[in-house]
């Protein structure tokens, strides 16, 4: 047994680099859950963001110029989503499915039309996202050097968790977005207009998607791939389900399975073969989902007797 | 599509009053000409138009590089690859279109046809017997792989609320990564380079429509020239062609004259009406489930057996059928036979993106951009949806504001 | 809870001083006026030159049948539609609501028949629902009750403001809808139907507080298509038919007989179908049959009941009492969690909804789009849908596509269901006529038993008329019948024999000839609950204590 703690925390920090992109793409997916959109296109808005974050770093030699262009692509994105579900009362489903595809159609385009790359695109040039120690705090032991050296988009990720929270539940914008989502035509008869709400809902979720894309391809690695998002979005979409679209839960369900990535990481070291360890994060959304709705409905089936 | 809306075989005892009005063929023509400015052809040609921005935009000339994409999908040996390329995607397209018809978004595509394609090459390779009997049998597995795979999905939400948009999507990823460990390891051919199993048999591959080595095949292009499109397709072509027809009819009779395929459209409408008259929905999405995964394990298992020949690690997948075939089910509004054509079209796309990258030096990828564009664009103009429901919005307005 | 004075702080509502007559007419500028109102929609004209003039602290109802226009003309008013022509004036003041928020800021409220309530939200906040109260930014819950409690309390309006919506009483989510008016310091509050979901006692409260209202200076638009409300609350009432305001009357000065002259030109009452014979073998039996709602509430408490051939029995009761349940338990719609149900002698107490169907149900669900039809099918497949089982539709395991449509056609001629044909989509009929489709498919079953749901809600007269002669046909067949219906005329017309459901269980037993509405109020409130001999109609007590 050398050194437990050295291992736990390099699991940590692998956790928390699982955890950050599926945690802001979520809220992202919660917001809109809440204004009454079921957005399934978090994972193209996400490597929309991946994409343009790598483009923005390498062109500007800024990573922050990266993580601006990523969220204006992530937006840029999901304007289209909004206008068609919203505006045009299409079917966000169809919508968001034929996005998803968009997305890794252009990323893959644009990677041969401005760089003759296929597959993985690593330069150089691309200024990745530096993790930011907090003084004193990344000293403390197991937690501290994890929780306090993130890169600036992982801690906006850990802050948007309560703000959002305080917004939905504390604040009137919050008090008409939930009502927008439950009852639409409620919303309109007081003067509230729910298209402006959910335009708003998705428009947020696409910047916050479009973080999500900046801190994969800047902060975790420093390169796009196509692709690269690879399921994330999905399972960012699951965990809005799992945690009912409450912010805290949210975290709850994105720390889990930044532990069934790290936990399928560390095995693959320890020689499982990576195919099998790679599913783990899928298979562990899918049997945490069945649990949460088994649980549910027992908890509602407990009320009656 | 009059094909879909005919009573084929009935006597038809009274022509309906509202068809009617049939005389000569100029409502036909009118019709096809209306259809022409329907949402489908727009959106098409403005998915294009778009394109040709992104082309120009990546140097390329638009004209130039259409003209190439055109040419090399429709001439030659570029059609007979259009072809090759459909009869998959047809076939993705129409295992999609059943579950969408019957109201079930089924997403998981990929991981059924992976796992067809996998179970089949299994009974390939291993079952002893003669070709044609094993190739049956691997079908039958791939049926029965991607069948259950796509029942497990529906059994998820009709017990445990689970819904089937995110199940089958989710379960994809283990049934990729198993196959994918399978190829890598157990079923790796020793001491080749290629991740991939031992090819199959020759005896249980797919054999072509009319192989040139066939005293028929060498008449014929003894008699047309090796160089005729005719003979190149039937050389090329093999028999998945035909089970793909065949699925094709299966289902449009399925969906016009039996009760089954009556209740299951009704069910894609309203599925609260369904049930109430007596539909066991439950049970119809298991059912659905069962049939468009395992059609879409045969378009696998075909894959495999046909051109193919072993499964190589990753290689179903990327041929991006699943996902394409969503969007030609989308396209198509879940018919039959709209499926056949848009299927073609969107595999002459694909052909002509490849033509377009090996002489114009742009992406191939621009072929997926435009199939998405179009998708997005209808989705945008005329709301298609892949339930046919009413929107329950502009009910509820209805009933509380409209009434008179 | 419901009852009682308003709570503890201020006093009382009542007792009122003597009314006076709110509209001394002429020589005050009217509270509300509206004049040449006219709306077309396609193929119907809906308003037609409408003038109307309401005084201020008047409550005006606005009379007339389904269909009349009322619901289209208030929501002009409200600004949800833009009239084609016409003028709205609000204390002199010309004024164009292009949006509700424009009607609710000059002043106006209004109170939907569907509640637009957020069921998450609590009562408070859904009061205060865009006109939150907050402190440096943040919704101040506590200041938000104390306004609620005190509008409440002011007027009688007796609620909670921290429970949540979902889990109020329909009684108490009406009074919500008023607060919400109310808060918003509505002088001209416009109710539509506000009594439907009320039981008579239920309304005679709502009327105490219409009044307190009108005597603290606020007019009340009070839309019914009940007569008797219309003299019991009105000051004044206007009437309309088939879109045209036929007559403004001083209710005072005038009589039940003239305002149904009025409204249809004809007798309006509806006719009554007695039987012609006795009643036969029972078709349908439950037996301790009980169930759990959505939210896993008890929504049916061992219910007993037999309906016999060529008989109707209605169930009334107050809407949300287990009716509804009842109806999709007895179908097997909804998994009963305990009872025998029986039909045509068969038990499908654990059958599925096909076998239950076999053995011999019809069913006319209550809600027609959500249930009853598929609205983007054409009326070929609405019409066959649940035959397509067994022959003629079917031989030989196909389906014969012909037979449907040749089947839909002459529904649609026995229904008179107007429709351009039997390829035309369903979504596109009118209430009435729709309804006419789910009523043609189920009559032609032919089945021993028929589960008729609010088979009229929300239908012209003419529908209804034609739908009642069809249920008693059906009756007179040989048919039995299971009436559910919140139209208490609609039950008393129709039914031979009544059950009250209040909160999930039958509460009374009465004998249509001998009941009165007054009688079925009180068992429909509750007032029955706690005796312990149900009523028998045949049985030879009938002591049922008050």
């Amino acid at each position: 047994m050398f050194s437990v703690e050295l291992l736990d925390s390099a699991l940590f920090a692998s956790v928390f680099r699982a955890l950050i992109p599926i945690l802001l793409a979520a809220i992202g997916g919660l917001i809109c859950e809440r204004a009454g959109v079921f957005n399934i296109g978090l994972e193209g808005l996400m490597l929309s963001g991946a994409f343009a974050a790598v483009a923005g770093s390498y062109f500007s030699g800024s990573a922050y110029a990266g993580v601006l262009s990523g969220v204006v692509a992530g937006v840029a994105v999901s304007s289209v989503l909004a206008y068609g579900a919203v505006t045009r009362k299409g079917d966000p489903i169809v919508l968001a499915v034929a996005l998803n595809l968009f997305a890794v159609g252009i990323t893959a385009f644009l990677l041969v039309a401005v760089w003759d790359v296929r597959g993985v695109f690593q330069d150089p040039r691309i200024v990745g996202l530096k993790t930011m120690p907090i003084p004193a705090l990344s000293q403390l032991p197991w937690l501290g050097s994890v929780l306090f050296n993130l890169t600036l988009v992982g801690y906006v990720a850990l802050l948007v968790v309560p703000v959002v929270q305080l917004v939905l539940f504390r604040t009137a914008v919050g008090l008409r977005l939930r009502g927008v989502g439950e009852r639409p035509l409620a919303a309109s008869s007081l003067g509230v207009q729910p298209g402006r709400y959910q335009y708003g809902a998705i428009l947020a979720s696409g910047a916050l998607c479009g973080l999500a894309g900046a801190q994969l391809s800047l902060g975790n690695v420093v390169q796009f791939a196509e692709n690269m998002t690879s399921g994330r979005g999905w399972i960012a979409v699951v965990a809005v389900m799992l945690a009912r679209a409450h912010p805290v839960g949210v975290l709850g369900a994105a720390l889990l399975f930044g532990f069934a990535e790290a936990i399928g990481f560390r095995l693959q070291g320890n020689g499982l073969p990576s195919q099998l360890t790679d599913a783990a994060p899928y298979v562990v959304t899918l049997v945490a989902l069945v649990v949460a709705r088994r649980q549910f409905a027992r908890a509602s089936t407990s009320v009656a007797t | 599509m009059s094909v879909e809306t005919t009573d084929v075989g009935m006597p038809a005892p009274s022509a309906p009053a509202d068809r009617g009005r049939r005389r000569g063929p100029w409502p036909i023509l009118r019709r096809a000409a209306m259809s022409l400015l329907g949402p489908a052809p727009v959106s098409i040609g403005l998915a294009l138009v778009l394109g040709g921005v992104v082309i120009a935009l990546a140097g390329a000339d638009p004209i130039t590089a259409y003209r190439v994409m055109g040419e090399g999908a429709l001439t030659g040996p570029g059609l007979v690859n259009t072809f090759q390329r459909a009869v998959p995607l047809v076939g993705m397209a129409l295992a999609l279109a059943v579950a969408f018809r019957a109201g079930v978004f089924n997403l998981g595509g990929e991981g059924q046809m992976v796992l067809g394609g996998l179970a089949g090459t299994v009974v390939a390779l291993f079952v002893p017997g003669p070709g044609l009997l094993v190739m049956l049998l691997a079908f039958a597995a791939a049926v029965l792989a991607g069948g259950l795979w796509g029942a497990l999905s529906a059994v998820l939400e009709t017990r445990l609320a689970v819904p089937i948009l995110i199940s089958s999507l989710l379960l994809s990823y283990p049934a990729r990564y198993f196959s994918s460990y399978l190829v890598r390891f157990p079923l790796k051919e020793k001491g080749s380079s290629l991740v991939a199993t031992e090819p199959v048999p020759e005896a249980v591959r797919i054999p072509s429509l009319l192989s040139e080595s066939s005293p028929l095949g060498a008449a014929i292009a003894r008699a047309l020239g090796p160089e005729n499109i005719l003979v190149r397709l039937t050389s090329t072509l093999d028999w998945s062609l035909v089970v793909v027809a065949l699925l094709i009819v299966a289902v449009l009779v399925f969906n016009r004259r039996t009760p089954a395929g009556f209740e299951a459209g009704i069910t894609g409408l309203n599925p609260h009406f369904a049930r109430y008259a007596g539909v066991r929905t439950d049970r119809l999405k298991v059912s659905t489930m069962f049939v468009s995964g395992g059609i879409a394990g045969l378009v696998g298992i075909m894959l495999v057996l046909g051109s193919q020949i072993r499964l190589v690690d990753g290689a179903l997948i990327a041929t991006n059928y699943a996902w394409t075939g969503l969007l030609v089910a989308l396209l198509a509004g879940s018919r039959p036979l709209r499926v056949a054509v848009a299927g073609a079209f969107f595999a002459a796309i694909i052909v002509g993106g490849e033509a377009m990258q090996r002489s114009a030096g742009v992406s191939a990828q621009i072929s997926q951009l435009i199939q998405a564009i179009v998708i997005v664009l209808i989705a945008i103009r005329v709301q298609v949806t892949w339930r046919r429901r009413a929107k329950s919005t502009v009910r509820e307005q209805s009933d509380d504001l409209g009434r008179v | 809870m419901d009852e009682g004075p308003g709570g503890l702080r201020g006093s009382p509502p009542g007792p009122f001083p003597v009314r006076i007559a709110a509209h001394e007419e002429g020589d005050r500028v009217a509270e509300l006026e509206l004049r040449g109102i006219t709306k077309r929609f396609p193929g119907v004209l809906a308003n037609d030159q409408i003038d109307i003039s309401v005084a201020k602290g008047e409550i005006h109802a606005l009379m007339g049948e389904n269909g009349a226009g009322k619901s289209t003309l208030m929501s002009i008013l409200y600004g949800l539609y833009q009239p084609d022509a016409g003028e709205i004036w609000l204390r002199g003041e010309r004024r164009r609501f292009s949006s509700p928020i424009e009607a609710i800021d000059a002043g106006l409220g209004m109170v939907f028949q569907a509640f637009k309530l957020f069921p998450s939200l609590t009562v408070a906040e859904n009061v205060i629902y865009r006109e939150e109260v907050t402190r440096r930014g943040l919704l101040d819950h506590r200041e938000a009750n104390r306004r609620v409690t005190e509008i409440a309390d002011r007027y009688g309006l007796a609620v909670d403001p921290t429970a949540r919506v979902e889990r109020v009483p329909v009684g108490v989510l009406q009074r919500v809808e008023i607060l919400k008016a109310l808060y918003r310091d509505a002088q001209v509050l416009i109710l539509d139907e506000p009594t439907a979901v009320l039981t008579p006692q239920e309304a005679e409260r709502l009327f105490t507080i219409l009044r307190a209202l009108a005597d603290d200076g606020r007019t009340i638009i009070f839309i019914t298509h009940k007569l008797k409300e219309v003299m019991a609350i009105s000051d004044r009432v206007t009437i309309l038919r088939d879109g045209r305001a036929v007559a403004s009357l001083t209710t005072r000065e005038t009589t039940a007989a003239e305002i149904t002259r009025h409204m249809t030109g004809r007798d309006v009452e509806l006719r009554a179908w007695p039987v012609t014979r006795p009643a036969g073998a029972p078709v349908l039996t439950c037996e301790g049959l009980s169930a759990t709602g959505d939210d896993g509430r008890v929504v049916l408490d061992s219910v007993d009941l037999t309906v016999r051939a060529g008989e109707i029995v209605g169930i009334a009761g107050v809407a949300g009492n287990g009716q509804t349940e009842l109806a999709e338990v007895i179908a097997g719609l909804r998994t009963a969690a305990g009872g025998v149900v029986t039909i045509a002698g068969t038990e499908v107490s654990r059958a599925g909804v096909a076998a239950r169907r076999k053995a011999g149900l019809a069913y006319i669900p209550e809600d027609r789009h959500g249930v009853g039809t598929a609205p983007t099918a054409d009326a070929t497949d609405n019409l066959s849908l649940g035959h397509h089982r067994s022959g003629p539709l079917v031989r030989r395991g196909v389906l014969q596509r012909g037979q449907m449509v040749e089947r839909a056609r002459e529904l649609i001629a026995r229904f008179q269901i107007k429709i351009a044909g039997p390829g035309t989509m369903v979504g596109t009929l009118s209430g009435g006529n729709l309804q006419k489709i789910v009523v043609a498919r189920e009559m032609a079953y032919h089945a021993p038993l028929l589960i008729a749901e609010q088979p009229t809600r929300g239908v012209d007269i003419g529908a209804i008329e034609f739908v009642h002669q069809q249920i008693a046909q059906y009756r007179d067949g040989g048919g039995a019948v299971l009436l559910i219906s919140a139209e208490l005329s609609e039950i008393l017309n129709l039914a031979q024999r009544i059950l009250v459901m209040f909160e999930g269980r039958v509460v009374a037993e009465l004998d249509a000839a001998t009941a009165t509405e007054s009688e079925l109020g009180l068992f429909m409130a509750g007032g029955g609950t706690g005796i312990s001999a149900v009523t028998t109609v045949d049985g030879t007590e009938s002591e049922h204590a008050r």
